[in-house]
């Protein structure tokens, strides 16, 4: 069971999913060490945070996810300034557009960079130091896309794939040390990333935060964002491959 | 990408009473609007610049004319996050902006009543909010804009650069040439909710009186007006009163700056669609049961007073014309005319009891009223002074006769309100002539407005049907 008195680690904490649920933490009265990138952004957000409830819950940190190497370093840094870190949530993510007929390797290798190795940069800085503990908690965004290989957008799949065997994995090494992890997987949700994109019955950014903060009290192993695309993933997942390959989907 | 043609088009004006048969180009990039002004003028007509159309009379028509429509120009180009100011093109509207804002803490200084006003329309219109005694028009929140004059000069316009051009380009309801990109300054905000107080108003003197008392710390007041009422209760109304939140007063309020937590709900019990409420708003109104209905929303008043105050988001406290999608269909077919007069503080009492009354004696009742409180600013057409504007919405007949007899009706009360030294905005007006326009604004800003006429737009490109009705 994870305390639910120390910090919180928000990645990607600028803007969508990161930043609904780094404005529900601070509003339950949590620390929030909030990181992105656009440094503009990620002041007026914390500034935002601070101003509305009247005290300093949030704390910005500039910090590019690609950067994996920065992650351990910012991480006890995060600590010695704000306080003793007990929840990490990776939400960073980029999705590139991509072409039907594109194989552009910077497009790929930046989408295994920030979505793959910089949840692991983040994973690994947190999990050693829960692991000593033996508390705290950990939830990462995957996404549906990470079910199947599919013609759209084969690194982004590939890239949360890996996150998300990656935390299957840390989740099945530091139970027995009383850490959590979930993996969330969100279906359609209304953020920037997705802006360009026309996706029915979409919800909204704080919903997905409010479900993704309900898994973790749950103790959820994978949850899906919202729940209806179990079902529907179940069914996407055993279309056979001689099939799927004929599929637009 | 496509060239976009002239398409023969229905245009009218929001209240559907004004308008007709044009024909309407869509560009989507000034090079285009630049190249429609020089083929217009070659063909030696004239074309009248619109946006969403929200204007209720004839601003942004013309009967069988040409009409340059700037919706599609609707990009955000840029948010500063750190200022809160927004570069955008004309086309983009109040609900793109505060969509974009929000998230950031930022609200637009000044809203219309309807989300789907245009930039560049609210500019050219300086509209006006529930605010405007506090913050006035929507031109004080404009830092610079682009203008494109119909000779085709590109100007970058601001207070300082050119005043007398930024003072009547804004406000000079799309005379002197066509905004294509404005700077629009939002303001800060310190929780996506407000503190709203209803209070209920026995008469026309009680609505002045809580404007009066209040204005000083209130940051929104605005009077819903039962206009059916006579005798001692002339005039009575529910005031909303709006306070924006001071920091670390209210925490919850932090998860509304999300913009979908701030849009009107388009279902009622989350199961009606809203868009299909005005056919029972026409039979209330084709029936005769409006008075039922006022007295109904009157009484409801005191329960709402009891519960005040409550909180409410931005958007839910602004946009009562989106709560209703096509409200204003159940006015067809005749369509409606808002008549809004500007009425001095000193004269308020008197010429507005006088306006209601008349509408009684003349049989047009309005089936709305909203009173507001003003404050005089520097555009050159402005419509405000320092005083109280009631909009009035009335039905405007299908036959000629009854047509004819409100604009009658409706020119008595301008009389009237001129007289008092009252004024007129050219958003809602439908029924000033030309011979009024001088006593609105004093002869000599009308003169100053016919010279930057003839020195921006000398062949008079820039026409609507209001310009000619004044006779610019």
């Amino acid at each position: 069971m994870s305390a639910r008195s120390g910090t919180c680690i928000v990645v990607g904490a600028s803007s969508g999913i990161g930043l609904a649920i780094a404005r529900r933490l601070a509003q339950s009265g949590r620390k929030v060490a909030m990181l992105a990138r656009r440094e503009a952004e990620l002041a007026t957000q914390v500034e935002l945070i601070n101003d509305t409830l009247g005290r300093k819950a949030a704390f910005a940190f500039v910090h590019d996810a690609a950067d994996i190497d920065a992650a351990d370093g910012l991480f006890a840094r995060i600590e010695q300034s704000v306080g003793e870190v007990d929840e990490l949530f990776f939400v960073a993510g980029v999705m590139p557009e991509v072409g039907a007929e594109e194989f552009d390797l910077g497009k790929d290798r930046q989408q295994v960079v920030v979505n793959m190795l910089g949840c692991i940069a983040w994973g690994n800085a947190a999990a050693r130091r829960f692991q000593q503990r033996k508390r705290g908690a950990i939830v990462g965004v995957s996404s549906v896309a990470q079910d199947r290989g599919r013609v759209g957008r084969p690194v982004y799949n590939a890239s949360k794939a890996g996150m998300d065997t990656y935390l299957e994995a840390l989740r099945n090494r530091l139970w027995r040390h009383g850490v959590r992890v979930t993996t969330i997987r969100p279906g359609f949700v209304d953020t920037p990333m997705t802006a360009g994109l026309k996706l029915k019955g979409a919800i909204t950014a704080d919903k997905a935060a409010q479900l993704v903060l309900k898994a973790r009290d749950r103790q959820k192993a994978i949850a899906y964002v919202p729940g209806k695309w179990r079902p529907i993933m179940f069914v996407i997942r055993n279309i056979p491959s001689f099939v799927f390959r004929k599929l637009s989907i | 990408m496509k060239t976009p043609t002239w398409n023969d088009e229905q245009v009218f004006g929001f209240g559907m009473a004004l308008g007709g048969p044009a024909k309407v180009l869509r560009p989507t990039t000034v090079e285009q609007i630049a190249d429609a002004f020089a083929k217009v003028k070659k063909d030696g007509g004239s074309v009248a610049l619109r946006g969403a159309g929200c204007s209720y009379g004839d601003a942004s028509t013309a009967k069988g004319g040409r009409v340059l429509d700037l919706t599609a120009m609707n990009r955000i180009e840029s948010f500063d996050p750190t200022t809160g100011v927004a570069v955008c093109q004309p086309g983009v509207t109040v609900r793109d902006l505060w969509r974009r804002a929000i998230g950031y803490g930022y609200w637009p200084k000044v809203v219309s009543g309807t989300m789907a006003v245009t930039m560049g329309g609210a500019a050219a219109m300086n509209i006006h909010g529930k605010n405007n005694y506090a913050l006035g028009p929507f031109g004080e929140c404009v830092k610079s804009f682009d203008l494109l004059t119909p000779s085709g000069q590109q100007l970058h316009v601001t207070a300082e650069s050119d005043p007398d051009l930024f003072h009547a380009a804004i406000s000079g309801f799309g005379m002197l040439g066509c905004m294509t990109r404005l700077e629009i300054q939002t303001k800060r905000v310190h929780s996506g909710r407000m503190r709203v107080y209803g209070i209920v108003a026995q008469d026309l003197e009680h609505n002045l009186q809580i404007l009066e008392d209040m204005h000083g710390e209130a940051d929104y007041l605005v009077s819903w007006l039962d206009l059916h009422a006579k005798g001692i209760a002339l005039g009575r109304g529910i005031m909303h009163r709006a306070d924006q939140m001071k920091p670390g007063e209210d925490p919850e309020g932090l998860r509304y700056f999300e913009p979908s937590l701030q849009d009107v709900p388009l279902k009622m019990f989350g199961a009606v669609p809203k868009g299909w409420l005005w056919p029972g708003m026409w039979c209330a109104l084709h029936f005769g049961q409006v008075p039922l209905v006022n007295w109904l929303k009157f009484q409801a008043g005191s329960r709402e007073q009891k519960h005040s105050p409550y909180l409410q988001t931005h958007g839910a406290f602004h946009f009562l014309l989106d709560y209703v999608p096509r409200w204003q269909w159940m006015t067809k077919p005749g369509g409606l005319l808002q008549f809004q007069p500007f009425v001095p503080k000193a004269e308020g009492a008197r010429v507005l009891r006088k306006l209601i009354e008349m509408c009684h004696d003349a049989q047009h009742v309005p089936y709305l009223g909203v009173l507001k409180k003003h404050r005089p600013d520097k555009f050159l057409m402005t419509h405000a002074v320092d005083g109280y504007s009631l909009a009035m919405d009335i039905p405007v007949p299908t036959s000629q006769k009854g047509r004819e007899s409100l604009w009658r009706h409706c020119r008595e009360m301008a009389e009237i309100v001129l007289e008092a030294g009252g004024r007129f905005y050219y958003a809602k007006d439908a029924v000033l002539l030309e011979s009024s326009f001088a006593r609105v604004h004093g002869e000599d800003a009308v003169a100053k407005f016919r010279a930057l006429k003839q020195k921006w737009d000398p062949e008079r490109l820039l026409q609507t049907d209001l310009s000619r009705r004044l006779g610019v």
